[in-house]
């Protein structure tokens, strides 16, 4: 019960330190904090595989990826320089939008309890192979009854890696080029001056 | 379950929200991108806290699969970034504004 | 079959003439009139069914029950329709020399014969919607025949103001046959007669009787609709020769006539008719003795004359007032047919002041003009003399002695007119080349002189030389029915039409003289009257005075009658000024401020509409997030309030 309280606490802290930090360095920091006690709280919910999933996939993987692309920006450690805010009516009706959803669903979840399944019906006990949230019934449940779905996952890495490379990508070894050259007709002048011969006819 | 349900849920919920305001409240792309990290885990929380409560493997599979799309999202997402900015010294997403009409 | 062709022909004329006029040129003409002089036969070979007991009949279209349009020939419209294919003969080939060297020659034959072709349409159908229709398209062809040099703006004027005239009667007519239809449930004749006594009330015969009088008078020139008459004869002589005298303005007498069995059942509408006839009768004679345009004069005196039938047709002497319309056809048309020579070799003067002294320069025109007014003016022998009597002495008979006194009158007016005509146009010294203010003659060109009507007679020069045949031929024509027709009356005429026409219920009294009194009494009265003539006119003073006593009648003649009564001034005042106002109104105010304020107004709003979508795109990426957040919120707030018990 406390674990719970303490680990709320700390995600929540954690998210609104990553929203509202000043540096993107300071932001992945805290979005780091905020994965780890994710993790920490999915293994409350005995699911191992997942925790562990969440922290090898997403902090080690995809907030390595934000930290290259902040590094690449070249603007990491300082403050990036802002211009004027141009939208600065969204604040407000956002933050007042949020709470009257956080509102709305806070009334839904106190009024209707949500029925809980015994422990018993979790197959064996935590840790044990085949149980709950273990490897080996993740793995049975992925790849028999929700292979389609994982399949098409594996397309959906691929070709988002195509993309990437597409969209950022530099010039590849054949020479491609990644920006359109301009064409040669624009490069030049369409009108070229008249040559005119230094010496002429009635120059005697 | 020593701690219902519900609790999880809200936590969820309130996490979502602090997401969804940093999505509009900075200017920052690569804060924004984060803000939606932030979502999708807040989504994957009650995920795993239904599949826990109905002793149901689909909800691990389903935040296993989320996951992973949010891993391709967010690639893509900072490349887009990435060539969006590449040249400016501000990164400020209020300047694409070039669809203003 | 014959019906069909009778019909067809004409139209079939005007078609070609329309499509091929230009092609056609000078063919035009005999084309024309071949194609009513075939159809004119074609009625003559009719006759013998036409006179059996039922007529023929040549169906047309059979629509619903009770709505089958038709043709039928039986007495009325055989009379009708010889006068419209015989005079209307006579008359085409006198226009192709009248007409020579026009630049519309072709257009003119297709107009004429288009009029014959709706005339017919007219007094051929079974039905009141044939009726109708043709009614219409007799006004449209008046129309185009009066403006028919529409490079003249008053001929222009006068077309207009005719077509218009002839509308308000058509409202009349139209809500007339639209209740009778309405009431009866058919449109056949026979059926509507059938039941003439009983489907409607007294009071309803009377109105449908009114209104179709309504439309009697627009189309026939009475007393209130007939300022158009006058100012109609800015078209080409033969046209006032054959719509304007002969036929057309004759639709209204044939309208009564055909609709004897209504009107025979109305005595109260039959007292209107009357009336307005004869008002119309002493109106119109009273005016023609003020004009000096040679076809005002005749135009005015064919108001009268109609007058005169339409008061024999009202007061149900049916067969009467049909007997003067056929000798009207014929001495009127012979009149204005032979004012036209006088016109044409004057080129084209028409002011009977600057006339006189023709007699010995165009002998064959003054023989047309004598006979044709002293069959007008009833002199015994010739026809006018015949029908009029019948007529007058039909209004004594029937019990109408004031109608009767009102004719008799009028016989006497008509016959000092005409004179008058006779003698300022053929006697004395000619008076061409006299300066017009010598005679009094303010304004040449408004008088009816000649204004050098260039379109017309731009090929062509003065001449005062004898007609070609194409015009005196008809002309010398039409002498023998102007003369002979009258006998007819003596003879078959009333057998002819016995027991066609519905009788009204007979008067209680007995004329107050016998005929033969009656017929004494007309002829002192029309002696009187030229006697006038004569003395103001034709004495050796008076001629040799001529010119002075012309500027002095001019001068001194009264305003009322110079402004016919004032009506066109009424009307001016009472209609056009607040109908012209009215359409003014609607230019300054309701154009701008209403129509295309609306139109503006929806392109403003949907501009706006526009500018207030255009706010939400301000392609800042936040803007748009938060408006998917609003979306979101509306998703929880759904479920919050459908299934979280949330109230």
């Amino acid at each position: 019960m406390i674990a719970f309280w303490i680990l709320a606490l700390l995600m929540i802290a954690s998210a609104v330190f990553t929203v509202t930090a000043q540096k993107p360095v300071y932001s992945v920091v805290g979005l780091l904090a905020n994965f780890l006690t994710l993790a920490a709280t999915y293994l409350m919910l005995q699911a191992e595989f997942l925790a562990v999933i969440q922290i090898v996939v997403y902090s080690g993987a995809i907030l390595i990826l934000f930290v290259f692309v902040i590094a690449l920006l070249s603007s990491g450690v300082r403050p990036f320089d802002v211009g004027p805010d141009k939208a600065r009516m969204v604040l407000v009706p956002a933050i007042v939008l949020a709470l009257l959803a956080l509102l709305g669903i806070a009334l839904t979840t106190i009024r209707s309890a949500v029925a809980v399944r015994p422990e018993s019906a979790l197959g064996g006990v935590t840790g044990e192979s085949g149980s709950f949230g273990s490897v080996a019934s993740f793995g049975a449940a992925l790849f028999t009854t929700n292979l389609l779905p994982f399949e098409i996952t594996a397309f959906i890495l691929m070709v988002a890696v195509i993309g990437v490379v597409l969209i950022a990508g530099d010039e590849g070894p054949a020479g491609l080029p990644r920006r359109k050259k301009r064409r040669a007709i624009e490069r030049e002048p369409i009108v070229k001056p008249p040559v005119t011969l230094s010496t002429s006819k009635g120059a005697q | 379950m020593t701690v219902a349900p519900e609790n999880y849920v809200a936590l969820s919920a309130v996490l979502f929200f602090i997401g969804v305001v940093g999505v509009i409240a900075r200017r920052n792309p690569l804060i924004m991108l984060m803000s939606i990290e932030l979502l999708f885990n807040a989504a994957n929380l009650a995920l795993v806290t239904y599949a826990r409560a109905w002793a149901n493997n689909a909800g691990h599979i389903f935040a296993f699969l989320v996951i992973t799309v949010a891993a391709a999202e967010a690639a893509i997402g900072l490349a887009i970034v990435a060539v969006t900015f590449r040249r400016s010294p501000h990164v400020d997403v209020d300047e694409v504004a070039a669809l203003k009409g | 079959m014959l019906l069909y062709l009778i019909w067809l022909l004409p139209l079939l004329g005007a078609v070609l003439l329309w499509a091929f006029g230009p092609q056609l040129k000078s063919w035009a003409g005999p084309i024309g009139s071949a194609l009513v002089g075939v159809s004119f036969i074609a009625t003559l070979t009719a006759w013998g069914d036409a006179t059996s007991a039922t007529g023929t009949h040549a169906p047309l279209v059979t629509w619903l029950t009770g709505w089958s349009l038709g043709l039928q020939l039986d007495k009325l419209s055989l009379v009708w329709s010889l006068v419209i294919t015989g005079v209307g003969f006579l008359i085409h080939v006198y226009s192709i020399g009248y007409m020579d060297g026009d630049r519309a020659f072709a257009r003119f034959f297709a107009y004429m014969n288009f009029f014959v072709f709706a005339m017919l349409t007219l007094v051929l159908s079974d039905n009141f919607i044939g009726l109708l229709v043709g009614w219409g398209l007799v006004g449209l062809a008046s129309y185009f025949l009066i403006g028919f040099w529409f490079e003249r703006p008053s001929a222009v004027a006068a077309a207009r103001k005719a077509f218009v005239m002839n509308v308000v009667g058509d409202v009349g007519i139209m809500l007339a046959i639209f209740y009778v239809v309405a009431k009866v449930g058919s449109i056949a004749y026979g059926d509507v007669f059938g039941h003439a006594a009983t489907a409607f009330s007294g009071h309803e015969l009377f109105f449908v009787c009114l209104g179709l009088f309504i439309g009697c008078a627009a189309k026939s020139a009475q007393v209130p609709l007939h300022t158009w008459l006058p100012d109609a004869m800015e078209g080409p002589t033969p046209v006032s020769a054959l719509i304007h005298a002969a036929t057309m303005v004759t639709a209204g007498v044939y309208l009564v006539a055909r609709c004897s069995p209504l009107w025979s059942a109305s005595p109260d509408a039959q007292e209107l008719v009357g009336v307005i006839g004869g008002l119309t009768a002493l109106a119109g004679a009273v005016l023609g003795c003020a004009q000096w345009d040679i076809k005002r004069i005749l135009a005015y005196s064919t108001m009268s004359q109609i007058g005169y039938m339409i008061m024999g047709v009202g007061v149900g002497a049916y067969d009467a007032g049909v007997f003067h319309f056929l000798t009207h056809a014929f001495f009127k048309a012979q009149l204005f047919l032979g004012s036209g020579i006088i016109i044409h070799a004057l080129a084209n003067e028409q002011d009977v002041r600057r006339m006189g002294g023709l007699r010995t320069r165009m002998p064959f025109a003054f023989v047309a003009m004598l006979v044709g007014v002293l069959a007008i003016c009833g002199i015994p022998g010739l026809s006018g003399y015949f029908s009029k009597d019948a007529v007058v002495y039909g209004a004594l008979e029937t019990g109408h002695p004031y109608l009767y006194a009102v004719g008799v009158l009028t016989a006497g007016i008509t016959a000092y007119y005409m004179f008058r005509l006779l003698f300022l146009t053929f006697f004395g010294k000619y008076r061409g080349d006299v300066d017009p203010s010598d005679l009094g003659i303010r304004h040449p060109e408004l008088a009816g002189t000649a204004t050098g009507d260039d379109a017309h007679h731009a090929e062509e020069e003065e001449r005062h030389h004898a007609p070609s045949w194409l015009m005196s031929v008809p002309v010398g024509i039409l002498i023998v029915p102007t003369i002979l027709a009258g006998f007819l009356h003596v003879g078959p005429w009333q057998q002819f039409f016995a027991g066609f026409f519905a009788r009204g219920p007979e008067p209680a009294t007995t004329p107050a003289i016998p005929e033969l009194a009656s017929t004494l009494l007309l002829l002192v009265v029309v002696a009187i009257g030229i006697g006038i003539a004569y003395v103001r006119y034709a004495t050796g003073p008076a001629l040799l005075d001529a010119v002075a006593r012309i500027r002095t009648e001019t001068i001194r003649m009264p305003a009322v009658l110079v402004n016919a009564y004032y009506f066109d001034a009424a009307y001016d005042a009472l209609l056009v000024r607040p109908a012209r106002a009215l359409g003014r109104w609607f230019v300054r105010v309701v154009d701008p401020h209403v129509l295309d304020a609306g139109v503006r107004e929806v392109a403003i709003s949907a501009q706006w509409l526009g500018h207030l979508f255009r706010s939400f795109q301000t392609g800042l990426v936040r803007v748009y997030a938060l408006s998917i957040v609003v979306g979101v919120v509306c998703f929880v707030a759904y479920y919050a309030f459908a299934f979280g018990g949330v109230r």
